[in-house]
């Protein structure tokens, strides 16, 4: 093989690049707005926490309580974290899974369903953390976990590791099946 | 290389391309395993601990025993959790950094040599799998430091070797 005819890359199409930098912007913004408002946030998980007192199981005794909404607090700003975290890394995921999909799979309905499952599941994966984050003061700790678990870190996360394990598969197939069109001598 | 007028990069073998895949997977799934399967993961490394007592350095005092179960626990789960955070990295470092290599090394030589040590140092997570693994069996420290002679420093030196080896050859090109 020469230099000219080297295997290349093809591009995915661009509706998912624009899905994954939103997803990129989406995060930098996320981690900016938390270090800029922290105060503003943790006033306003605080306050939501404290308007609904039997949600969170607060008594009314200060020592109690204090240390119910620091724990509280704090997987509030974790999950902004995570949020900022993750998204960073699934708008990432995101373009190079699509473009792996977009040069090996050849059969086009089985590359169109790999890079959807790929762009929304690593799209909408994140949004659960910051779901998880919103919800925290209205539903309390376990509550606001399990709705941000089945409304979106199982539905999405699934997508994401169902679609690139047959990635992996369609890649090692074409691997496969290349060696084996390949001229004997 | 331009080819009718239309731009193309080149792109790594689909080895190099499979070992990125599988690392993110495998970091996608781990992720989802520590969520889903906490209890069943601690139950196991628990057990796993209780049958390597020796090595634990057990004293037969219920509460000194307790804070070393629970510390060896915590640390196999940190090992987990690595695992994790590396394969979604290093899985992307390798797809991005051989796509690089592709793209601009010129020598199909010094491509070689260059997607093997980036490819080599794509499985450094793999060492966090052993770390969790080795701390369960073998007691603490001398799990970590199986795993950290053995397997994390030189699949980290691999991965190092190979991103200054795409510097080098890069900046060789600038020149």
């Amino acid at each position: 093989m020469t230099e000219s005819d080297a295997p290349t890359w093809r591009v995915p199409p661009r509706w998912v690049l624009l899905v994954a930098v939103l997803s990129i912007v989406a995060a930098e913004v996320g981690g900016g707005a938390m270090a800029r408002f922290k105060v503003e946030l943790t006033r306003w998980a605080r306050d939501g926490m404290l308007a609904r007192p039997s949600v969170h199981g607060l008594v009314g005794v200060r020592d109690v309580d204090e240390r119910i909404l620091d724990e509280a607090l704090v997987k509030f700003d974790a999950g902004l974290r995570l949020f900022h975290m993750h998204a960073e890394g699934m708008g990432l995921v995101i373009i190079a899974t699509s473009t792996v999909a977009a040069t090996v799979i050849g059969n086009a309905a089985a590359r169109r369903t790999i890079i959807a499952l790929l762009t929304t599941g690593g799209a909408g994966y994140p949004v659960g953390y910051l779901a998880w984050s919103a919800l925290i003061p209205s539903y309390g700790l376990e509550r606001s976990k399990t709705i941000a678990e089945w409304l979106v870190w199982v539905p999405f996360g699934t997508a994401t590791i169902v679609a690139l394990w047959c990635l992996a598969g369609f890649v090692a197939w074409s691997m496969i099946s290349r060696r084996g069109a390949r001229p004997a001598g | 290389m331009i080819r009718d007028n239309v731009r193309t990069v080149r792109r790594p073998p689909l080895g190099v391309v499979l070992v990125a895949l599988v690392m993110l997977a495998l970091g996608e799934t781990a992720g989802a395993a520590m969520s889903r399967l906490k209890p069943e993961i601690q139950r196991y490394a628990a057990a796993r601990i209780a049958a390597n007592a020796a090595a634990h350095g057990f004293s037969g005092s219920a509460e000194y025993d307790d804070e070393v179960r629970d510390r060896v626990i915590f640390t196999a789960e940190a090992g987990l959790s690595f695992f994790h955070l590396h394969g979604e990295g290093v899985g992307l470092v390798l797809f991005f950094a051989s796509a690089l290599v592709a793209a601009i090394v010129p020598g199909r030589r010094v491509r070689t040599v260059l997607y093997g040590l980036l490819t080599l140092g794509g499985l450094f997570p793999l060492g966090y799998l052993v770390y969790g693994a080795a701390v369960l069996e073998m007691g603490r420290d001398a799990g970590i430091e199986l795993a950290e002679r053995w397997v994390l420093t030189p699949l980290g030196v691999s991965v190092i070797a190979g991103l200054v080896g795409l510097w080098l050859a890069a900046a060789r090109r600038r020149a």
